[in-house]
């Protein structure tokens, strides 16, 4: 995750409360959002950015998990998600994602 | 009305750069600041390709042209371990140029004295760059001395000048061009030489591989993601005129267009445009490569055990002109276009670029045969987690063509692997954005593979913190549609099918006017066209019409050629009426007689292949330096250039020719020097008239020689009106087959064979005792021609002018070897020229 975006990430936790943030991501494949999870909840793994050794923990989802799509107006996720959701491997995202969430999140 | 303008020509070009990566590349840079002990910096130099590793790597075979993005599918993924068993340097698009020969392009692209070099560094680099056959002695010239690699540290170390590499070592550097002025500091003056000689590069095989006159170019675009200007005009720009100046194109004007990647795929419409409304008729788009993104990937591909794939920079060119009627056309109609409106999500990104214009169109995605938008290359990018972008992007247009019901949801891979391909292309940004497909879309098209591809350019504009906003635009190359034509394509057909026309200035003949007129009726009642050009200027008015482009060539009776360039003759043999060119009869191809029979023999083989001699057979005349000549032939003939000998008639055979060889026409080309060429054209053409008149045969012939751009054909002043009439045929067949077309590919031709180091080897090096550095004054135009110097001491009759601070050109008048001066500087001349003994 480029390291203005950890930035504000890690502003808006001190500024709402971490327990108060869900952090959405975009990413294409799976390794890669499995990454910018772990650094919004375990911290920086580059150890490179303002979340280095920052474990925020916060609740972080991929817009195609399953829960998200539940939350958005079906005929806006079919105007601006559905083709990336035929494109991406949504299993190994979500598979990616739970993983990170058991293992690193704290609310 | 379609006037669409079409894709005649492109290039290639890859830059090795291993010491920028290490040194220069932002992502070691930013390491060694914030890191500087880190392992990934430790490891670089054992991660680290060499040049033959570099070349033997597929994906840049094909950037090149030596293999197809159709062979890359028969490399197993990945391919940092494979090698291509026959990897060349040249391919049909450019080249990889090493290191070394790099940097000191880079200094020929210096103009404001801003980059060292080591002395044998730059002795060394400057005897390989002798040796490339696009790179002219007029670039060489540029090349400075060298400094000793201790004034060179100290001064690195004393004013902050950025370090050059080569081999790990320190051969240079790029100073500061201001003490406060971040814009012009060592750093940014570093990057924008080595875009600039990138660019310059690529600019340079354009005009190689599309044979256009490069004086032909009217608009360059550089289209890139870099910057020049200084505090006051960050991104002041024209980048574009910058390498147009060094690349030659001296009547071309042009201009920068940016957007991060999509800047390709913007100047190529902006291109078309312009060419289509008849602005310019020639207008090339080009970029050279990006050192900061050197190795950006980098520590994602140490830390798997890869090469630092990213160790170059890439550069093309594409030439934009009005439609042949051949080349595939660059449709308007059917643009695509992401607007400020069009939100950034990658469904409505793709939507505005790919199915948007193709519904106006009234066309399926399934219409487009190939689909060509971020062509980066997966090794590069898999490895560092962005995955493989040409096919998320072939799925993500698939996937629309799904939802839109132009292809079932089970045929999205048979779709990504029919319409697309796999990437080839470095990660430099511009470069992949699309355009290293046109080159072979171009072929693909021309040959029938494909009636249409789409190129989509793609911008990360949110990179520069002005906007968050996306950006792309796309376009469509499709087949010419001749028969769809309208008014303005007619024109460029019908032009085709006329005659060329050939200008004729004769205003010394001795026959008089009436044998011209007499001779171009003659011309016209076998179909050709030609047209007399009068008045106290005529020579004037005959340059300015071929620049113009208003006649295709010209026939006279004198001309000041450059040294180097010598004309062609061509007559009818008495001993069997057969045709047969004489190399060469008038101008000067050396001032080294060995030399210019050697170049004589090539000048030969232009001007028979160009009048449709397929593999015109060389005999040498028998005079002094024959066989030296016929030497330096055989051994450019066994380092690959194609040359057919001829073998003599008499009984001992062999490729020297006697008397009765001439007289027979053993030889298609008969190769002499040009005095006795001379001579021979006279015995030729008039032997039947006692002399005054000149009645058999084609005439002197065509100047010709390397860079030499225009069709002039000579005449004599006693050229009956048949030998006129033959001159204006021997032109329209030259213009016909494209003679400076053919001079350049033969040129490139030998150049590749070694014949630079085959005629140096010739020449016994004389001692160079009055050899002191003689700069040029400032260039002026010089129009008054100083006769009567020896033709071995011409050059040495300039440079005496300069030191005397007169500038002077040499030429070839009428008479014999000139000094062209300006009108101003005539009487002083002559008196420095009589003082020096050059003149009586």
């Amino acid at each position: 995750m480029d390291l203005e975006n950890q930035k504000r990430v890690k502003e808006y936790a001190e500024q709402f409360g971490p327990e108060n943030i869900v952090v959405l991501l975009g990413a294409a494949e799976g390794e890669a959002a499995g990454l910018a999870a772990e650094t919004v909840t375990a911290g920086d793994p580059t150890f490179a950015g303002p979340l280095a050794g920052v474990s925020l923990g916060l609740k972080v989802y991929h817009i195609c998990e399953p829960e998200i799509k539940a939350e958005i107006d079906e005929a806006v996720y079919d105007e601006q998600i559905s083709m990336m959701e035929m494109v991406l491997d949504v299993d190994d995202i979500v598979n990616e994602m739970t993983a990170i969430r058991e293992q690193y999140c704290k609310y | 009305m379609n006037g669409n303008a079409v894709v005649k020509g492109t290039s290639y070009v890859l830059v090795h750069a291993p010491d920028f990566v290490i040194n220069n590349g932002t992502t070691q840079t930013v390491e060694r600041i914030v890191n500087p002990d880190s392992d990934y910096l430790k490891s670089i130099h054992s991660s680290i390709r060499s040049y033959e590793e570099v070349l033997a790597y597929p994906p840049n075979q094909v950037y090149l042209g030596n293999l197809t993005p159709k062979d890359l599918e028969d490399y197993e993924f990945p391919w940092y371990d494979k090698e291509v068993a026959d990897a060349k340097r040249f391919g049909k698009y450019g080249e990889l140029i090493p290191e070394d020969e790099f940097i000191a392009l880079m200094q020929i692209c210096d103009a404001f004295d801003l980059l060292a070099l080591e002395e044998n560094f730059v002795s060394k680099a400057k005897e390989k760059l002798s040796k490339h056959p696009l790179i002219n002695e007029t670039m060489l010239s540029k090349l400075k001395d060298g400094q000793s690699l201790e004034a060179i540290k100290e001064y690195i170390d004393e004013y902050k000048a950025e370090p050059l590499y080569f081999n790990r070592e320190i051969v240079g550097y790029v100073k500061r061009a201001h003490e406060i002025d971040d814009t012009l500091s060592a750093h940014v003056l570093l990057e924008n030489l080595a875009y600039k000689a990138s660019g310059v590069l690529a600019l340079l095989h354009l005009i190689n591989n599309s044979g256009i006159d490069r004086e032909a170019i009217d608009y360059v675009i550089d289209c890139s993601e870099e910057a020049c200007g200084d505090m006051n005009q960050r991104g002041g720009g024209n980048f574009a005129k910058a390498q147009a100046e060094v690349a030659g194109f001296v009547n071309a004007t042009g201009s920068d267009t940016r957007s991060f990647c999509a800047g390709p795929a913007h100047a190529i419409i902006e291109a078309s445009a312009l060419v289509k409304s008849g602005a310019y008729e020639n207008v090339v788009v080009f970029a050279g490569g990006t050192v900061a993104k050197l190795g950006m990937n980098g520590k994602d591909h140490v830390k798997k055990n890869i090469p630092i794939l990213e160790d170059v920079m890439g550069g093309f060119a594409v030439l934009i002109s009005k439609n042949d009627g051949v080349n595939p056309e660059i449709n308007l109609d059917i643009i695509g276009r992401h607007n400020i409106g069009t939100g950034s999500s990658p469904q409505a990104v793709i939507s505005s670029l790919v199915t948007d214009p193709l519904d106006r169109a009234g066309l399926k995605i399934t219409d487009i045969d190939k689909f060509a938008a971020e062509m980066q290359n997966p090794d590069i990018t898999k490895p560092a987690g962005a995955g493989d972008v040409p096919e998320a992007n072939y799925k993500m247009i698939a996937a629309l063509g799904v939802k839109r019901g132009d292809l079932e949801r089970t045929d999205i891979l048979n779709f990504v692997k029919n319409h697309g391909m796999k990437g080839w292309a470095p990660t430099q940004g511009h470069i992949p954005s699309g355009a290293p497909y046109i080159g072979f879309a171009r072929e693909d098209i021309l040959e029938g593979r494909i009636k249409k591809a789409m190129i989509i350019g793609k911008g990360s504009l949110f990179l520069g913190r002005m906007t968050n906003l996306f950006d792309g635009v796309s376009f469509v190359l499709q087949e010419n549609s001749r028969e769809s034509i309208t008014e303005d394509t007619t024109r460029v057909i019908v032009k085709e099918t006329i005659e060329p026309l050939i200008g004729i200035v004769a205003e010394d003949s001795e026959l008089g006017k009436d044998n011209v007129l007499e001779a171009i009726s003659l011309a016209e009642n076998k179909g050709y066209r030609a047209v007399l050009i009068e008045g106290d200027e005529a020579h004037r008015k005959m340059d300015d019409m071929l620049r113009k482009k208003e006649i295709d060539a010209a026939v006279t009776m004198h001309y000041s050629f450059p040294i180097g360039v010598s004309t062609v003759g061509r007559v009818i043999t008495p001993g069997r009426g057969k045709e047969m060119f004489i190399a060469t009869t008038t101008g000067t191809s050396s001032t080294d007689r060995v030399e210019g029979m050697v170049k004589n023999a090539i000048y030969g083989i232009i001007a028979a292949k160009a009048s449709g001699v397929k593999e015109p057979t060389i005999g040498i005349a028998n005079i002094d330096g024959a066989r030296q000549a016929e030497k330096a032939l055989r051994e450019l003939e066994q380092k690959g250039y194609d040359i057919k000998f001829a073998e003599s008639a008499r009984q001992e055979g062999g490729i020297v020719m006697r008397g009765n060889d001439l007289l027979a026409g053993s030889a298609d080309v008969m190769v002499m020097d040009s005095l006795t060429g001379n001579l021979m054209m006279k015995l030729f053409s008039a032997y039947t008239t006692g002399g005054s008149y000149e009645s058999t045969g084609y005439g002197y012939g065509p100047g010709i020689g390397e860079g030499y751009d225009k069709i002039v054909l000579i005449v004599s002043r006693a050229s009956g009106a048949p030998v006129i009439a033959g001159a204006i045929e021997y032109a329209t067949q030259l213009v016909k087959h494209n003679c400076l077309k053919v001079a350049g590919d033969e040129f490139a031709k030998a150049n590749r064979a070694g014949l630079k180091q085959i005629l140096e080897g010739l020449k016994d090096r004389k001692p160079v005792a009055t050899d002191e550095e003689v700069k040029p004054p400032v260039k002026e135009i010089v129009t008054v021609e100083i006769p009567g110097i020896e033709i071995m001491d011409i050059e040495d009759a300039a440079k005496a002018l300069w030191a005397e601070g007169i500038y002077a050109e040499t030429g070839m008048g009428c008479t014999g070897p000139v000094v062209l001066v300006s009108e101003a500087n005539i009487s002083k001349s002559k008196e420095i020229l009589s003082k020096a003994g050059f003149i009586k």
